[in-house]
């Protein structure tokens, strides 16, 4: 076993258990934005560990030097996309007017909403 | 309830008949007949590494442009379905900053890689339909995000029929050159890149004829998009 191998096979180890937590945390959580939380920051952090822990896996077991920058390039577009498409569902979430979890706080976004559109009001007037 | 039964019933019924008719078709064993032969001759005959992308485009040469006239007939349709004299964007709201943002970035990303599909098919898994649809997903993500996109319809449509015409124009070719329609004259005749199978400039005119169907494809997907996208202007536009 050489470190590349072992570095591999830790990193697609650390992706599995947060590929876990984040289904866990799909059951587990009140709401849709509290889900959307776990679900893409853990679902992206195990994805980067196991697409570029099987790329510097590749480079003792399969001895080949290929594997890496294809990985890392689909992690970086991984990493690119993920936050955008959450990002996205969480908006269109929000502006179609699913309710926070009963036990929430603050709605700082709302109280912003609120008063722009006394502004415009007020424009209008 | 007893629709929904008989319903259930039925396809259980059409399920154990199908299952029944494969039980005697083995898994696992040998019963290429045909399969054999392409897998042996490939190389030399086509130059193509991908052996589907091979059957595809040179075995099986029609069946590609049918699907690709499919395709067409598909964009036809629902332009003519959908055929208004005024259109316009229906988009209510733009997309957030991260989103034109996003969208901005990862565009030429997209672009390439659909590019990249497609001028590759016959080395890597894919081809002109996979790659033409990432181009039309990047196009489909400018609509997405921006109010006010839209695409050239001066470069597009032409495009698209350029494309098609030139697929007919080397099968054309290959009907002049070699005797019937779709013969891959650039390996056989001209054998071009024949020390250099593997590697992009080989494979005859596979790379080239997926280049054609990868801007067709892209292009009329992004047309079917383009058309059911587009509403009648408010107040009656006549």
């Amino acid at each position: 076993m050489s470190a590349a191998a072992i570095i591999g096979e830790f990193l697609v180890l650390f992706g599995a258990i947060f590929y876990v937590l984040s289904s866990l945390g799909l059951i587990r959580m009140p709401d849709v934005y509290n889900r959307m939380q776990t679900a893409t920051k853990s679902a992206t952090l195990g994805s980067l560990g196991v697409i570029v822990g099987v790329g510097i896996w590749a480079i003792s077991n399969v001895n080949s030097y290929a594997w890496l920058p294809k990985t890392i390039v689909i992690a970086v577009f991984l990493l690119l996309t993920n936050p955008i498409s959450a990002h996205a569902l969480i908006r269109a979430a929000y502006k179609s007017g699913i309710p926070l979890w009963e036990r929430s706080v603050v709605d700082k976004y709302k109280e912003a909403l609120e008063r722009e559109g006394k502004e415009m009001k007020e424009g209008e007037q | 309830m007893v629709k929904r039964a008989l319903a259930i019933i039925t396809l259980l019924l059409i399920g154990f008949w199908l299952a029944k008719g494969l039980v005697g078709v083995p898994f696992g064993e040998d019963k290429m007949l045909v399969g054999e032969y392409y897998l042996e001759n490939v190389k030399e005959q086509t130059g193509a590494v991908n052996a589907v992308t091979a059957v595809v485009v040179n075995y099986r040469g029609f069946d590609t442009l049918g699907e690709v006239t499919v395709l067409f007939i598909a964009s036809t349709g629902v332009g003519a379905l959908l055929w208004r004299r005024k259109k316009e964007r229906s988009a209510k709201s733009e997309g957030s900053v991260v989103l034109t943002a996003g969208a901005k970035m990862l565009l030429p990303f997209i672009m390439l890689f659909g590019a990249y599909i497609f001028v590759h098919g016959h080395l890597t898994p894919g081809g002109g339909f996979p790659g033409g649809a990432t181009v039309a997903t990047a196009f489909l993500m400018l609509y997405l995000a921006f109010k006010e996109y839209e695409i050239d319809h001066k470069v597009f449509e032409p495009l698209e029929g350029l494309a098609g015409v030139g697929y007919v124009t080397v099968g054309l070719i290959g009907l002049a050159i070699g005797g019937y329609f779709l013969f891959d004259w650039i390996w056989q005749t001209w054998q071009f890149g024949h020390e250099n199978i593997g590697r992009l400039f080989s494979a005859g005119f596979i790379p080239i004829i997926y280049t054609l169907i990868g801007i067709k494809v892209g292009t009329e997907l992004t047309g079917i998009v383009d058309n059911m996208i587009k509403e009648e202007p408010k107040g009656g536009g006549q």
